[in-house]
């Protein structure tokens, strides 16, 4: 591209005075295109998953391991739209993201490549996985409701449906429509109740908020701690995290729809597949070996507060044991296939 | 240089005009192409749904801040033309200042200001009690005062400009005839100023409705908003079309009305007989009166941000949070505008050369097509250039490159508007005698042209390389990963409400903008 680019340019401006503007622009092109890693241990990471809370982990393996890692994080859909959009030509070796749906819309879009199943077995378990393996979880999380403990008193609400109840007009905080866990989260509601309900649901839950519409799970969270708000809806590591942060702070988390009969708190998983393109698959293999065993899994589920999948690795004790709350029955996987649906139920009713 | 190649110049610089034009404005057809080939579905979708707020909330939003710059701009050009009081000129000059504030950085001081817990609540709990509370600066009243704050100097440049041009027979005649002071006010300043005004708004409106910055802090929803809500949550991207094609839409019409109401307020002049309104002095009261006026105006537009931020500049320096990181980000900023700004005036030479010289209709329409820009908000022109980038060059995607396209596509016509008037005002006689005793076209342009018109054109680039440190939501959506500037510093920081980290990068940023406004006023400002 360069050397194109300069001819071109050269014989443009010939024995005028842009000469050495246009070698010092070049340059400083040729400097900033980053250029796909060759080297064999090394292993281009795309993450949507926040550098703080896995860039320790992958210190860690490399430290142990010897593989250097390039680290590239930004936004989960972003990146399945850049991981697309470069087709063959894609750095990338390996995709780690907080959302199933977009591992499996991935997956879909032949993105990533499946792997041997046998490597998984006893560490992570099926429900966690693709059917072919394109796909593993790593840790759990579970999207819950977390209320200021001065302003609500927590046996008004049992569902996630009650959230859709006038009497909390103006007082619910929720994440804006491009977060993949309120769209994994709609996308459960919708499977299990249907679209009409869920319809109705998402009305009462928009005119409840009203501007109270985040970019940020951790900015609902505040807001609840505040007062600004007396009741979120979040992934509950974040209302751990507050709460590690500043004990004190007026907040509680509750597992929505326990009830007899209820649908079970929605869960999510965090998770990593290896990409179709990518040459370094004997590293990336090692890395989620290293992401399953235990170390890894309690490293990788401990910076950030969620659910560990290796059973035998236990959770962080301030969290309720993973065995006293029944989950949603609704298979992760389709969480590709119901995302698109969902969208267009989402934007139907308006949500921002 | 043989007779052949310099009977071959001027049509390879003709074709190289139409070359750089029509890439220029690729995006914008490439959008509009985009939108009008989407399903109908989505049209209707999108009509169902999101369109009828985001134009009721993009229109309120703008015909609030009209009314509120309409008011301060006019009422402050107003005092500072027609009123003598002790420190007018500074006034004159400070009032400017609020430019130097991009949105997104008067918007997150707002947001922690008027925030829960902030300092403005904290006053107001003491006067009206601790349980009450002060309007959320996330919402239609925070928008407005926060684009307001920030737009308002722009309708008093020219009220200001326009009153100076008044000439203060026809009030005197109204006088005469028996109007009232309030009379005169209303039936013939304002008639007077109207051109004026309306371009001031036109202006402040293409403002409100390409701005980024602020809606996205304070969650405030319109197009510009939403187009970015798309294109990060949503993997296919005709919606995000439709909605920039409405925005589009939206901006041409300010951007023509501005052209057309400047162009009049231009030559509404008066005849031989001008006379300036002479100042009338204020007394001790009155003087008291409008310090405290103007003061507060400029507290809260420009001076208390700008001390909150160095206050918490000085705070990170003391902590030591200030890092090798923070230099990374200066760096990315700079050499990201200087290669967009050098690049930028590279292919607008030809632009401006070929409609300044040959006027021919095919080079003037070149021109023309290059403002393309103007009318492709932050947002917008990303989508396009993103989405023309992945089809016809994918392996450019997520580099530099693609971001470096975007600045000169959208901050060429900013550079032009200075560039053109250099090129206008050398006369072509010049070129003439060069060419005549002997000089080849080349030789004329580079001993001739070029350092006749070298002050417009470091002007200009000066201007694209700060505006550029600037900008925000292109950088936002095209940088490579990872790869931060100063802009999306402040942004992403303040949207953590991590207000303190982001006042560096904010500081540094206004500091910036301080010389870019001088460059911008000294091409219009008339003194008093």
């Amino acid at each position: 591209m360069a050397t194109v680019q300069h001819t071109f340019l050269s014989s443009l401006v010939h024995r005028s005075w842009f000469p050495l503007a246009t070698a010092l622009m070049l340059s400083v092109i040729d400097v900033a295109i980053p250029m796909p890693a060759t080297a064999a241990d090394r292993l281009v990471v795309y993450s949507g998953r926040a550098e703080r809370l896995i860039k320790p982990v992958l210190d860690a393996f490399q430290a142990t391991s010897g593989v250097q890692i390039d680290l590239l994080s930004s936004g989960t859909t972003e990146l399945v739209n850049r991981l697309h959009a470069e087709g063959e030509r894609t750095p990338a070796d390996v995709f780690i993201t907080n959302d199933v749906g977009s591992l499996e819309h991935a997956r879909a879009l032949s993105l990533l490549q499946p792997l041997d199943g046998k490597m998984f077995d006893g560490k992570i378990p099926e429900t966690f996985r693709s059917p072919d393996n394109s796909w593993i979880g790593l840790s759990g999380r579970f999207w819950i409701v977390v209320y200021n403990t001065t302003l609500v008193n927590p046996a008004d609400i049992t569902s996630l449906f009650d959230l859709a109840d006038p009497r909390w007009r103006g007082k619910i905080a929720i994440p804006n429509a491009g977060s993949e866990y309120l769209q994994a989260g709609v996308s459960v509601i919708k499977a299990t109740h249907g679209d009409q309900r869920t319809q109705q649901f998402l009305e009462g839950l928009k005119a409840n908020a009203g501007t109270q519409v985040y970019g940020k799970s951790s900015q609902i969270v505040d807001a609840v701690a505040k007062g600004q708000a007396a009741i979120g809806v979040v992934n509950h590591y974040y209302v751990y995290r507050h709460l590690e942060s500043q004990p004190g702070a007026p907040i509680a988390a509750l597992m929505p729809d326990q009830q007899e009969g209820g649908m079970g708190a929605i869960v999510n998983a965090a998770g990593i597949g290896v990409v179709a393109r990518s040459r370094h698959t004997d590293l990336a293999r090692r890395l989620i070996e290293f992401l399953i065993s235990p170390q890894g899994q309690k490293m990788f589920a401990e910076l950030n507060k969620e659910y560990p999948l290796n059973p035998d690795v236990p959770a962080d004790p301030a969290l309720p044991p993973r065995h006293s709350f029944r989950t949603s029955t609704v298979q992760l996987v389709r969480l590709g296939e119901l995302r698109e649906p969902t969208m267009t139920l989402i934007e139907r009713v308006g949500l921002r | 240089m043989t007779a052949a190649a310099r009977q071959a110049f001027p049509a390879s610089l003709s074709l190289l005009g139409i070359t750089v034009a029509g890439l220029i404005f690729l995006p914008l057809a490439y959008i509009i192409s985009l939108a009008v080939s989407t399903q109908p579905a989505v049209w209707t979708r999108l009509w169902q749904t999101r369109i009828p707020e985001l134009l009721w909330n993009t229109a309120t939003l703008a015909g609030g801040v009209a009314i509120g710059t309409l008011i301060l701009g006019v009422s402050l050009a107003w005092l500072v033309v027609r009123l003598e009081f002790p420190g007018r000129r500074f006034w004159e000059w400070a009032l400017v200042l609020p430019l130097t504030m991009p949105t997104y950085v008067l918007a997150y001081v707002y947001s922690y200001a008027l925030g829960i817990g902030g300092p403005v609540e904290h006053i107001w709990q003491r006067v009206a009690g601790p349980q009450s509370h002060v309007f959320s600066p996330q919402s239609y009243a925070g928008a407005t005062l926060v684009m307001t704050l920030d737009t308002f100097p722009l309708v008093y440049l020219l009220a200001r400009a326009a009153l100076l041009n008044l000439n203060v027979s026809f009030e005197e005649v109204a006088r005469v005839c028996g109007l009232t002071r309030l009379g005169i006010i209303f039936r013939v300043t304002l008639p007077l100023l109207r051109p004026a005004l309306v371009a001031g708004l036109s202006l402040v409106m293409l403002y409100v409705v390409s701005d980024f910055g602020a809606v996205s802090l304070l969650r405030y929803q319109t197009f510009t908003y939403a187009v970015y809500q798309q294109m990060t949550g949503r993997y296919d991207h005709s919606a995000a079309a439709v909605l920039s094609l409405i925005l589009v839409v939206f901006a041409l019409i300010f951007l023509l009305a501005e052209r057309w109401f400047r162009r009049r307020s231009r030559f509404y002049q008066t005849t031989g007989r001008y006379r300036a309104a002479p100042r009338k002095p204020c007394g001790l009261l009155g003087s008291a009166a409008i310090t405290v006026y103007l003061g507060t105006i400029f507290g809260c537009a420009f001076l208390l941000p700008a001390l909150l931020l160095l206050k918490w500049t000085l705070a990170t320096i003391a902590q030591g949070t200030l890092d090798s990181r923070f230099w990374g980000f200066v760096w990315n900023s700079a050499m990201l505008s200087g290669v967009a700004a050098t690049a930028a005036i590279l292919l607008g030479t030809p632009l401006a050369y070929l409609a300044t010289r040959r006027s021919a209709r095919l080079n003037v329409l070149c021109l023309q097509a290059a403002y393309a820009g103007y009318v492709l908000p932050g947002p917008v022109g990303a989508l396009a250039i993103l989405l023309l980038f992945s089809q016809f060059a994918p392996f450019l995607y997520g580099t530099v490159v693609i971001l470096i396209v975007a600045y000169v596509v959208h901050f060429l016509p900013a550079g032009l508007q200075t560039m053109e008037p250099a090129l206008h005002q050398l006369t072509p006689t010049l070129e003439e005698a060069a060419r005549s005793l002997g000089a080849s076209a080349m030789e004329t342009i580079r001993r001739i042209t070029l350092p006749l018109v070298q002050g417009g054109f470091v002007a200009a680039w000066v201007l694209i390389f700060l505006q550029c440190m600037k900008e925000l939501p292109a950088t936002l959506l095209l940088r490579p990963v990872g790869f931060d500037t100063l802009a999306v510093r402040v942004w992403l920081e303040a949207s953590e409400e991590y207000f303190q980290l982001a006042a560096p990068p904010a500081f540094l940023i206004v500091l910036l903008s301080l010389p870019a406004l001088l460059l911008l006023l000294a091409r219009d400002w008339r003194s008093a």
